[in-house]
C-alpha cells in the first residue's frame, strides 16, 4: 500500500493506516454493546441484592451473574483492548495493519465465539457464572464459544507483534517504542500468557462437557485463574498507558523518566500475573509456601510498579501543567485543570480510585492471613468494581471521547452529558464500592441470592445495618449505570450519526469537541526558564511536583492505616486464651 | 525526545536495548509465570497425598 493511502490525523499529525482504522472501529463498537447488556444486568443484579426490592427468582439471578460477567469483564474488555492493540500498533507509530484480512478474521472469531456465549447463557444453558467450576457443567457450547473468542484475540496479540515488527523494519519510527506503546507491549505479553492458560483449560474443560476425559476441580482452578486473573493485569497495563496518552493530549502531562516508567512495565510483565494465586489462598490444595511466594514476595514487585505509575502519572500531569505556566500552590494545576473535559475527568478519577481503593483493598485483602476474613464476601466485588470498573473501565471511557473525534472523525454527541457522564458513573461506582465493601465487612457473602436465608432450614443474623449498606449499593449501582447509559448513548450516537469534525481552528472551542483537541496543550513559551525553577534546590524537599508528593504521602498513610486496621480485625477472629 | 537512530544498535545501553527487546520480555514474562505459578502449582497438586478417611 502506498504512503498516500495513509490519512494525516489534523490534530496529532500521525499518519494512519485506515484498514486499521476499520478494524479499531469494529472492535470499539462490539466493546460499547457488550457494555450495554452487561450494564442491563448489573440494574438486574442490584435490584436483587436489594434485600427490600430482591426482583429476580434464584435461577435468573445466578444466570445474569454469569452474563455480567461475561459480557463486561470479558467481552467489553477485551474488545476494547483489541481496538488499543491495533491502534496503537498502527496510528502511533505511523504504521500500517500488516495484513488486515486476518483482523477481520480475528475479529469475526471473537464476535462469532461472543455470540455464541451470550445465547446460550441467556437461554439457560450455561448457569455456571462465568468462572464456570468443574465440576459445574455448561453446555459444550458455551466453552466453544470461548474457544473461539480465546483464538481470535490471541491471535490480534500475533497481528500486534507482527505490526512492531513491521514498523520497525519500515523505519515508521526511531529509536525506542513511545511509551504509550510500551505499555500496550506489555498488555499484549500478559495477555499471550493469559490466553495460554485459558487454552490449556478451556479445551479439556470443553472436551470433558463432551464425556471425553476428566477434569481435576482443583487443577481446573488453579489454571482458570491464571486466565481469570491475569486477564487483569491486561487491563491494568491497557489501562496505565491510557493514563499516559490521556495525561498528554488533556493536560500536556509529561514523562518524568522513561526508565522508570518503562522499569514499572518490565516489572508488569514479570510478576503480576502470580497474582492469580489470590484466588486460591483458602483452596486445601495448596501449600503456603506457593501461596505466599505468589501473592506476596514477588507480586509485590509488581504493586511497587503500580505505585511508580500511580506517582508518576500524576506528577507529569503536575509539571506538565506547571510547564504550561498553569497554577500556582500546591494544587494550583489541578484547580485550574479541564474539569469539564470528560477525557480529563475520567482519567483523574480512574487514577485517584484505583489507586486509594482498587490498589490498597487489593494489596491487603490479597495477603494470605487477612484473605480468610474476605474470602467470598462482598469486600471482593467491592474491590475489583475499584479496579476493573472504576479504574480499567472509566479510564476506557475517557480515552472514547477522545477516539471519537480522532479516529471516527465525529463529534462528540450530547455534549453536556458527556461532561457530567464520568462524574455520574465515577460518582455511583464509588458509592457502591464502598458500600459493598463494608457490607462484606459484615459478613454479606458475594454471589448470594438471599441473605435473609428464607427458606433455608437454618437462620444467619446479620448485622442490621447491613440491610442499609445494600439500599446504598442499589443506589450507587443505579446512578453508575445511568453513567454507563449515557456512554453508551453518546458513543452510538456520536459513531453512527455524529455530525463530522470539520476543520479545526486551533485555539477555538467546538461543542462536542474535548478541549485537548481543539486546543492542544503547549508550554508556555519561557518553558526553559520554568524548567530550571522548577527543579532549583529552592524550590524545597517535595520537589518539582510538590502536589503530587503530597498527595502521596496521603495515599501511603491511607494504605497503612488500612493495612493495620485489617490485621487488627483478623486477631479477633481466634481469641487466644 | 533526541534518540539516537534505531540503526547504531550499539550506542544505545543494554538496558535499552533489553527493554527494547520485545519479544525476550515475551519470552521471559511466559517462562517466570510458567515456572513459579503453574508448573510449581501442578507440582503441588499433583503430588499432593489422598487424604486417609477415617
Ligand atoms: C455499571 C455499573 C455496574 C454495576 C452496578 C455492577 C454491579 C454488580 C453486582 C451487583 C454484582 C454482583 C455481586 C454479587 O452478588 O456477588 C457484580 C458482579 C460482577 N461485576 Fe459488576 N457492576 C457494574 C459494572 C461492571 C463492569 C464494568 C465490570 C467489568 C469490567 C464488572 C464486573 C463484574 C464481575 C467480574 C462480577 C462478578 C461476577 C461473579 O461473581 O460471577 N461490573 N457487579
Ligand atoms: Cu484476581
Amino acid at each position: 500500500m502506498s504512503a498516500a493511502d495513509f490519512r494525516t490525523c489534523p490534530v496529532t499529525s500521525l499518519k494512519i493506516d485506515p484498514r486499521g482504522e476499520l478494524l479499531v472501529k469494529a472492535n470499539a463498537v462490539v466493546a460499547v454493546v457488550s457494555l450495554l447488556i452487561g450494564a442491563i444486568a448489573a440494574v438486574l443484579l442490584v435490584l436483587t441484592r436489594w434485600q427490600a426490592v430482591h426482583l429476580l427468582p434464584a435461577e435468573w439471578f445466578y444466570r445474569i451473574l454469569g452474563v455480567h460477567g461475561m459480557s463486561m469483564l470479558i467481552f467489553f474488555i477485551i474488545f476494547f483492548e483489541m481496538a488499543v492493540l491495533i491502534f496503537a500498533s498502527t496510528a502511533l507509530l505511523n504504521a500500517r495493519m500488516v495484513t488486515p484480512k486476518l483482523g477481520w478474521t480475528a475479529f469475526a472469531l471473537m464476535l462469532g465465539g461472543a455470540v455464541m456465549v451470550e445465547v446460550i447463557m441467556w437461554a439457560g444453558k450455561a448457569d455456571v457464572l462465568f468462572t464456570s467450576y468443574v465440576p459445574l457443567k455448561a453446555d459444550p457450547l458455551y466453552y466453544l464459544g470461548i474457544i473461539l473468542f480465546a483464538v481470535g484475540a490471541l491471535l490480534v496479540c500475533g497481528l500486534f507483534f507482527a505490526n512492531l515488527v513491521v514498523a520497525k523494519r519500515e523505519q515508521t519510527y526511531s529509536g525506542s517504542l513511545p511509551l504509550v506503546v510500551y505499555g500496550a507491549v506489555t498488555a499484549a505479553i500478559i495477555a499471550v500468557i493469559t490466553l495460554l492458560h485459558g487454552a490449556a483449560i478451556y479445551i479439556p474443560t470443553f472436551l470433558w462437557s463432551l464425556g471425553l476425559m476428566e477434569v481435576d476441580p482443583q487443577i481446573y482452578r488453579l489454571i482458570w485463574w491464571g486466565l481469570g486473573h491475569s486477564s487483569q493485569q491486561i487491563n491494568v497495563a491497557a489501562m496505565v498507558a491510557i493514563w499516559y496518552m490521556l495525561g498528554a493530549l488533556t493536560i500536556g502531562a509529561v514523562v518524568l523518566n522513561e526508565k522508570i516508567s518503562r522499569s514499572a512495565f518490565v516489572l508488569y510483565i514479570l510478576f503480576i500475573s502470580m497474582a492469580s494465586a489470590h484466588h486460591l489462598l483458602v483452596d486445601p490444595g495448596m501449600g503456603s509456601a506457593w501461596k505466599i511466594v505468589n501473592t506476596s514476595y514477588f507480586m509485590y514487585m509488581a504493586v511497587l510498579a503500580s505505585m511508580i505509575h500511580g506517582f508518576t502519572v500524576p506528577a507529569g500531569m503536575e509539571l506538565g501543567q506547571r510547564l504550561r505556566g498553569i497554577g500556582t500552590g500546591l494544587f494550583g494545576w489541578l484547580k485550574q485543570a479541564p474539569w469539564g473535559d470528560p477525557g480529563f475527568s475520567s482519567l483523574v478519577f480512574s487514577v485517584v480510585v484505583f489507586g486509594f481503593v482498587g490498589g490498597i483493598t487489593g494489596v491487603t485483602i490479597g495477603t494470605e492471613q487477612i484473605n480468610i476474613i474476605v474470602h467470598n464476601t462482598l469486600r471482593v466485588p467491592g474491590h475489583f468494581h475499584a479496579t476493573v470498573v472504576s479504574g480499567t473501565a472509566m479510564a476506557f471511557m475517557g480515552a472514547t471521547y477522545y477516539l471519537i473525534p480522532l479516529v471516527f472523525q465525529r463529534k462528540v454527541a450530547f455534549w453536556g452529558l458527556a461532561k457530567i457522564q464520568p462524574y455520574l458513573f465515577a460518582g455511583g461506582m464509588f458509592i457502591f464500592v464502598m458500600s459493598m465493601t463494608f457490607a462484606g465487612t459484615f459478613g454479606v457473602p458475594r454471589r448470594h441470592w438471599d441473605i435473609s436465608f428464607s427458606q433455608a432450614p437454618f437462620d444467619v443474623a446479620f448485622n442490621p445495618a447491613v440491610d442499609v449498606l445494600l439500599a446504598f449499593v442499589a443506589l450507587g449501582g443505579l446512578i453508575a449505570a445511568t453513567g454507563a447509559f449515557i456512554f453508551v448513548a453518546i458513543a452510538v450516537k456520536s459513531v453512527f450519526f455524529g455530525e463530522p469534525i470539520g476543520t479545526l481552528v486551533p485555539g477555538v472551542a467546538v461543542r462536542g469537541l474535548p478541549q485537548g483537541i481543539t486546543s492542544p496543550p503547549r508550554h508556555a513559551p519561557d518553558v526553559d526558564r520554568r524548567n530550571e525553577e522548577l527543579h532549583a534546590p529552592g524550590q524545597g524537599w517535595l520537589g518539582p511536583a510538590p502536589g503530587t508528593m503530597v498527595l502521596v504521602f496521603i495515599f501511603l498513610a491511607a494504605f497503612i492505616v488500612y493495612f493495620f486496621v485489617n490485621w487488627k480485625v483478623l486477631s479477633f477472629v481466634w481469641k487466644i486464651g | 525526545m533526541p534518540e539516537p537512530p534505531a540503526t547504531d544498535e550499539e550506542t544505545r545501553p543494554l538496558g535499552q536495548r533489553l527493554f527494547d527487546n520485545v519479544f525476550l520480555l515475551l519470552i521471559v514474562g511466559i517462562v517466570v509465570m510458567a515456572v513459579i505459578y503453574t508448573g510449581w502449582g501442578l507440582f503441588e497438586v499433583t503430588t499432593l497425598p489422598p487424604a486417609t478417611l477415617p
